[in-house]
């Protein structure tokens, strides 16, 4: 189908509109960063500080443990990815090659469990991880958030999974492979695209969380992740907006990077060329 | 290469039984076919065979190995399937050195391998693509490729040739003809097409819901049907199927066919009354015979050396499309090799002898000779 000029034009002044929609945040919390709080409180607003505060972020890295605060949000979220891939790669691969009586049904039943609200499991959580010891720990946001991950991972992965040939396995037991070396050498490379997004997912879900933080992990700053020690910048009197925005900046990028990484393995077809 | 020997195999999935008692002695090197209308079995008994799927009971022997409760990888088979099944993430070089390395070979061994049985398929210039980047023929045959490559104790072949374009079918029925005569692997090949089973194969056996018909060479299935369906599967196009029945004429026994009381005295027609004659398309003369009809033609089609001609004789015939997964019936077919006008409308003598027809019991459906 050929474009003519002016469905060219409107295709790509939508396509504008929609990326400044999306980047003018991310913008506006840059040039926050960058400003003094007097340049903030300015009516009208400037587009551009003038000069760039850029020593903000040097002075919050220095007042702030940031650094510790980003390791432990690394930590928390890749646990949860590790852990929340490890569960929904097997129960997933389960559901959608064997049969069982009632699979069907259990595969929606599952997703259910996602549709609670996060906040109403954390009463039983807490009362759990405290019998346990677990408060206070690392640990207990990377099980916590792994069961908001898996339902939502595992229903995602049987889909994904449900696509692939089941010919390709047979092939490689036939060829020599074990059933779970068939999952390994075949399905899993396959599946790339499929465990790119739902790593993605589990990453930035475990990586945005802030209530379960807050409850988990009440003791001393060291412990905390960067969305709560962001939520302490806020002060009784004052707030200064410019170094939460530069803090915010610093807890953007991991994921940001995160995003270039697996980027090339969102694109799907990976299974073009197996049949036919 | 080896012998295989099925013993006694039958599979149900839950209360479904979708082969009955299948028993099949494969000799070594034989290219056994496997055929039947879609859903008769013929996948799953090949992956019976393979290990893919465990049967309900009876055994498979390899050789002289029983391989019944093996895994696919111990059977030391190798199997193509009819989507190909290449893995899409490897090259076609990994594709077919897949299985040697599974099993341990030496790199130096397998690039060794792997050229080898690239070369043979005509596919040494793509080793380095991926299977997308292929087209249907060159993937079929990388698929081949990764069977042969392993040298395995038998071939299995689920349809390998039924996604590919008429031409290029049957340039690669061909090839793995020739190359079956080259290696000479045990081979079991399932297809639902008649014309590649009669092709290709030292022994057919044909399957329907589950069940052995007949097994037989090519010729003899040709030739000796044992019932309706397998008269009507061998052969293209197929048999016509008329209501018969048995009466007397003259005080000895005679068959009542298209409104035409003909003496047998020759030939037993069993006990049935009601019967069912047969007769192929190319077995029907334009002018006299034994048995000799003027039918007004409906339809011809002319293929340049021989005419399809179709009449329409109502009742009498009997509709076997359905059975045979076929698309319709045209009505009663006759192959007419002689050149001269026949056109559609006009009135024919046909005609036909009594040692080209075959009786059917109408009851049982077998052949009575
Ligand atoms: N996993 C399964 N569960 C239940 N029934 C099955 C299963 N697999 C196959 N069947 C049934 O077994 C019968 C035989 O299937 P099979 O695949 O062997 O047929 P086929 O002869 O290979 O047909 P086609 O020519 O269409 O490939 C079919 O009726 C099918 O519905
Ligand atoms: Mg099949």
């Amino acid at each position: 189908m050929k474009r003519t000029r002016a469905q060219s034009i409107r295709l790509y002044l939508g396509v504008a509109a929609v990326c400044g929609i999306l980047i003018f945040p991310i913008y506006w919390l840059f040039i926050t960063a960058l400003s003094t709080t007097l340049e903030l409180k300015s009516l009208p607003p400037t587009f551009w500080p003038d000069p760039p505060q850029w020593q903000t972020f040097a002075k919050v890295a220095e007042e702030r443990p940031i650094l510790l605060w980003l390791a432990n949000s690394t930590i928390a979220a890749l646990g949860s990815v590790v852990l929340s891939m490890f569960v929904s790669i097997l129960a997933g691969y389960s559901l959608s090659r064997f049969r069982v009586r009632g699979g069907n049904s259990l595969g929606l039943f599952i997703l259910t469990a996602k549709m609670l609200p996060a906040t109403l499991l954390v009463i039983p959580l807490f009362s759990i991880f405290r019998s346990v010891g677990l408060i206070g720990s690392i640990w207990s946001l990377i099980i916590a958030h792994s069961t908001l991950i898996i339902p939502f991972t595992t229903w995602m992965l049987k889909g994904y999974f449900d696509t692939i040939p089941k010919e390709l396995e047979q092939a490689a037991m036939v060829d020599g492979c074990s059933p779970l070396g068939a999952m390994v050498r075949v399905i899993l490379p396959v599946s790339a695209p499929g465990l790119a997004a739902t790593s993605l997912y589990a990453f930035v879900l475990s990586w945005a969380d802030y209530a379960y933080a807050r409850t988990f992990l009440t003791n001393s700053q060291n412990n905390w992740t960067a969305n709560l020690g962001i939520t302490t910048m806020r002060g009784e009197y004052v707030t200064d907006w410019n170094e939460i925005a530069a803090v915010s900046v610093f807890v953007a990028i991991p994921i940001v990077i995160i995003y270039l990484f697996l980027e090339r393995y969102l694109v799907g077809g990976l299974t073009a060329g197996a049949e036919k | 290469m080896a012998n295989i020997s099925i013993r006694d195999v039958h599979k149900s999935y839950g209360t479904e039984n979708v082969l009955k008692t299948f028993s099949l002695e494969i000799g070594d090197g034989e290219f056994v076919v496997l055929v039947g209308p879609s859903g008769c079995g013929k996948s799953t008994i090949l992956k019976i065979i393979a290990g893919l799927e465990p049967a309900s009971g009876g055994q498979v022997y390899l050789g002289d190995r029983d391989v019944t409760d093996s895994a696919p990888g111990d059977r030391d088979v190798a199997m193509v399937f009819q989507n190909y099944a290449l893995y899409p993430h490897l090259t076609v070089r990994q594709n077919i050195g897949f299985g040697l390395k599974m099993r341990g070979m030496t790199a130096r061994e397998i690039e060794r391998r792997v050229i080898d049985a690239a070369r043979i398929l005509a596919v040494d210039r793509y080793l380095d693509r991926r299977p997308k980047d292929l087209s249907g023929g060159q993937r079929q045959r990388v698929a081949l490729g990764r069977a042969i490559v392993r040298e395995p104790q038998a071939f299995l072949m689920d349809e390998p040739l039924s996604n590919l374009d008429a031409k290029l079918r049957v340039h690669m029925r061909a090839e793995i003809g020739a190359l079956h005569k080259r290696i000479g692997v045990t081979t079991v090949y399932v297809t639902h097409d008649q014309t590649e089973a009669m092709t290709m194969a030292d022994r057919i056996v044909i399957l329907r819901d589950g069940e052995i018909q007949q097994i037989a060479d090519p010729d003899t299935m040709f030739q000796k049907p044992v019932n309706l369906f397998v008269a009507g599967f061998i052969g293209s196009p197929g048999m016509n199927f008329l209501r018969a029945s048995a009466t007397e004429m003259d005080g000895s026994p005679a068959i009542e066919i298209l409104g035409m009381k003909v003496s047998c005295k020759n030939r037993n027609l069993g006990s049935a009354s009601k019967l069912i004659a047969g007769i192929r398309p190319e077995h029907f003369n334009v002018g006299g015979g034994e048995f000799s009809v003027n039918l007004r033609s409906t339809l011809v089609e002319s293929l340049g050396s021989e005419k399809y001609v179709y009449f329409d004789v109502g009742n009498d015939l009997i509709d076997r499309s359905s059975d045979l997964d076929e698309e319709f019936s045209k009505g009663l077919i006759a192959r007419i090799g002689q050149q001269g006008r026949l056109n559609e409308g006009e009135v024919i003598p046909l005609s036909f002898s009594l040692e080209n027809l075959y009786f059917f019991d109408a009851e049982t459906e077998k052949v009575i000779s």
